[in-house]
């Protein structure tokens, strides 16, 4: 067979917006809108006091302090040398937000809570509709119960898990769970109605079992789904591991909330909720780079936005 | 006539589930009978609505049939129940359907080899195989694309050779280059049938373009309107090798287009 000189090849893989400009245009843009937002801050930490609004420099150079302590303590660690009390021997002691260095350790249960439950909740409710998509009477038997379980207020629930599991991070953890459940489901449930039969019918014809087709069609067409999902719930994984410590704990960021706001410290419940914000931030950023990886085959969302219009 | 057609359409009908509330829906397709021998070319051509798909997936064994059978190799098996059919009978039916139908998760090289993957038959050999076939419709060098990067044409070319790759006996192609400019639509049909003379497969192909048809086929079947039956029936005697830009100018291709056309209502 003689071999022809590809054709076309000027309209293929076109489409990629070039990110020079527009990019540093948009970083800017953000830089001044973070720049108005602190400025209302300041206005209104100077008009109301700092009693009731925590100045920005306060929050920034408790912060600081915090972040260094916790350096130096590792440092000492590391070191094996005698400096200074080692981590571990900070969590034991009572906590006291002014004495410093402490936030990553609060941060860092907080972070562990939504992780794990993150995990425990996701993962099977991604998996179930997979299960479940050869038993269409079976997800329809369990369907009302689970748009109730996706309904109820499940902060609600926070109390009774800490009646059930104390006041350690399991509670914590069984909520963020709970919580991340419901909402990966009916992503991933989504994903895989929104199959196209035309694809399966395809791969039946060229000789693919029932397993075939679940691995290289229903679970490929589902990930942008379930990313979805996770993509909602992350920020409530968060939410929910520091509602649970609003509650009742004693450590972890919403107790350092709880903490500042019993102590009138103003600065150090701002300093816990930076923490939250920058946690989310974090969170949001993983997501957003395993999903570029995994979802690397669709067009860029500007050729796809063109496309639609 | 072989003494034995290679697959056999015997008075079949279909018409698809009443809706509440309205009434009986008509046939779509009613008492086709025709018959493919090892090796013909065979070009169906029909009005749009006509069932020419519908038509195919049967053959496929996507869909069920209301009545008739479709006998392969002089086998048949049961079509009105949805649960024993058998998608692409065992492999041993490919079809090329009228959307590319790539899997948009999967490179060009990864679709082109997914059929001998999902077969379990990928290996060196096969795999050679599939890199000729994609340097002979002109994808060299795509190979790493996703779909979204490739243009219409090349899509429709992935998607031809994903089914010649496993070398099915009988090849289905529903209307595959309906969709394209005429100048790729020209190059497309003369990769195909390059193709085919290498190969010489059973290939039933749908179209609605009568030039199409003559261009192509051994054999051209002309479908009447809903319920679609063979209206008419044409040996294509222009000799192979064609050649489809000049083919219009064929002494032949006059008359067949006209009788054809006067058929095709």
């Amino acid at each position: 067979m003689p071999a022809r000189k590809p054709i076309e090849s000027s309209d293929a893989a076109e489409l990629r917006p070039a990110p020079g400009r527009s990019a540093l245009r948009s970083r800017i843009d953000r830089l001044l809108v973070l720049v108005v937002l602190l400025a209302i801050w300041v206005a209104l930490s100077a008009t109301l006091g700092s009693y009731w609004v925590g100045s920005p420099w306060g929050v920034v150079t408790r912060l600081g302090i915090d972040l260094w302590s916790s350096v130096w303590h590792a440092l000492g660690f590391l070191a094996g040398t005698g400096w200074t009390e080692s981590p571990l021997g900070l969590t034991t002691r009572p906590t006291n937000l002014a004495s410093g260095g402490e936030i990553l350790i609060h941060a860092s249960y907080t972070l562990f809570e939504a992780v794990a439950g993150f995990l425990i909740g996701a993962i099977p409710a991604a998996a179930l509709p997979f299960l479940l998509r050869r038993l269409p009477i079976v997800t329809a038997i369990i369907d009302p119960f689970m748009v109730g379980g996706y309904g109820a207020p499940k902060l609600a629930l926070a109390p009774l898990f800490i009646l059930w599991f104390g006041i350690g991070i399991e509670s914590k953890i069984a909520l963020v769970a709970i919580t991340v459940f419901f909402i990966v489901y009916f992503s991933a449930l989504a994903g895989i109605r929104a199959l196209d039969a035309k694809l399966v019918q395809m791969a039946q014809v060229a000789g693919a079992s029932e397993r075939a087709v679940a691995r290289h069609i229903v679970f490929p067409g589902a990930v942008p789904y379930i990313f979805t999902g996770f993509r909602i719930a992350m920020p409530y994984s968060i939410g929910g591991a520091v509602i649970a410590e609003l509650i009742s704990a004693n450590r972890g960021l919403g107790y350092l909330i709880q903490l500042g706001a019993m102590n009138f410290d103003t600065t150090g419940v701002f300093v816990a909720l930076v923490a939250v914000t920058c946690i989310v931030f974090v969170g949001n950023w993983s997501v957003d780079v395993v999903e570029r990886w995994l979802l690397r085959w669709r067009p860029p969302a500007d050729a796809k936005a063109e496309l639609a219009s | 006539m072989a003494a034995q057609p290679l697959l056999e359409v015997r008075d079949l009908g279909k018409r698809f589930a009443a809706r509440a509330g309205r009434d009986a829906p008509a046939w779509v397709i009613q008492g086709l009978s025709f018959s493919v021998n090892d090796g013909e070319f065979l070009t169906i051509i029909g009005p749009s609505g006509s069932g020419k798909t519908t038509l195919l997936n049967m053959i496929a064994q996507i869909d069920t049939a209301s009545s008739g059978t479709v006998r392969f190799q002089s086998q048949s098996a049961p079509l009105n129940d949805p649960k024993s059919l058998n998608p692409g009978l065992s492999c041993q039916i490919g079809y090329v359907t009228q959307e590319d139908n790539l899997l948009p998760w999967r490179t060009t090289l990864q679709n082109v080899l997914f059929p001998l993957r999902v077969q379990g038959r990928l290996n060196d050999k096969t795999r050679a195989h599939a890199e000729t076939l994609i340097r002979a419709v002109g994808l060299a060098g795509f190979e790493s694309h996703f779909p979204h990067e490739l243009s219409g044409g090349m899509r429709k070319r992935a998607s031809l050779i994903r089914t010649l790759v496993y070398d099915p006996p009988v090849i289905l192609m529903d209307e595959p280059f309906g969709a394209l400019d005429a100048q790729t639509r020209a190059q497309l049909q003369e990769d195909l049938l390059r193709l085919w003379e290498l190969g010489r497969k059973t290939i039933i192909f749908v179209t609605h373009d009568i030039a199409e048809a003559i261009a192509l086929g051994d054999r051209t079947l002309v479908l009447s309107r809903a319920p679609a039956r063979v209206a008419g029936e044409h040996a294509i005697t222009i000799p192979r090798p064609r050649d489809i830009r000049g083919i219009m100018g064929h002494p032949e291709f006059g008359t067949l287009y006209q009788s054809i056309r006067a058929q095709v209502q």
